[in-house]
């Protein structure tokens, strides 16, 4: 019986939420709406979002820069004038401010790919120690 | 180690209406030079190889997709008049138009 009580019942969640996982976390974001799925990339000078939007071309999405976080939205064709609401928006949470003006958005075959540089450090100043 | 190449059956969306047929293929990443469509007989198959890398130089810090070659095959409508398929891949999105036979059109018939 000592092996049954060894056994850790929410065991699971782990291997289901834990990053090698991949194949299940994609199943996650799918399922969880018409959300496009993401893939995050980063280095120590900027962070790259790559997302699937088969289909869709620059026209399509809008693209909000927050000082700390980015916001992708669908852009619903505006009917009669009024301005209907977007069919999904994903905000992602960024680790660092970024340069706003060197950020740049590209699609290629249905993967829009956002490259976000890092914003350099105001106010930061090295003071040599005498 | 495995080299078995891995395919992934994509997500597809089928239509009819009146005059013909429909099939839109979710195919993001891939390029028309890295899709083949043939017909045999009355199926359609699809091969796509994604082309699709991760940026070099960077860490992976979520991941919610991969880099997925795509295959499929779709048997055809008995009315669809496969002479008359035509293919358009834009954006990652493959969009097969095919008409149905004439034969099978409504026919409008003049009343004497």
């Amino acid at each position: 019986m000592n092996t049954i009580m060894n056994i850790d019942p929410w065991g699971f969640l782990d291997d289901l939420l834990g990053v090698p996982n991949r194949t299940f976390q994609a199943m996650r974001a799918r399922a969880a709406g018409r959300f496009p799925p993401v893939n995050v990339f980063l280095d120590d000078h900027a962070i790259l979002l790559d997302l699937q939007l088969p289909g869709k071309t620059a026209k399509d999405v809008s693209l909000t820069l927050e000082p700390q976080a980015v916001v992708i939205a669908d852009k619903p064709a505006a009917e009669g004038g009024k301005e209907a609401r977007p069919a999904w928006s994903r905000r992602l949470d960024l680790p660092f401010r970024v340069d706003a003006d060197k950020a740049n958005a590209k699609f290629t075959d249905g993967i829009l790919r956002i490259e976000l540089p890092k914003a350099e450090r105001e106010g930061v100043k090295h003071i040599a120690i005498q | 180690m495995n080299n078995e190449e891995k395919f992934t059956v994509p997500s597809t969306q089928f239509v009819e209406n009146p005059e013909g047929y429909e099939l839109k293929v979710a195919l993001p990443g891939i390029g028309k030079e890295d899709a083949e469509l043939h017909v045999e007989g009355r199926t359609l198959v699809l091969r796509a190889r994604s082309k699709y890398q991760n940026p070099a130089g960077f860490r992976q810090v979520a991941a919610e997709f991969e880099h997925e070659s795509y295959a499929m095959s779709a048997d055809l409508p008995e009315m669809a008049d496969v002479g008359t398929l035509a293919a358009k891949l834009e954006n990652g999105l493959l969009t097969v138009a095919i008409k149905k036979r004439p034969e099978t059109q409504p026919r409008k018939i003049d009343i004497l």
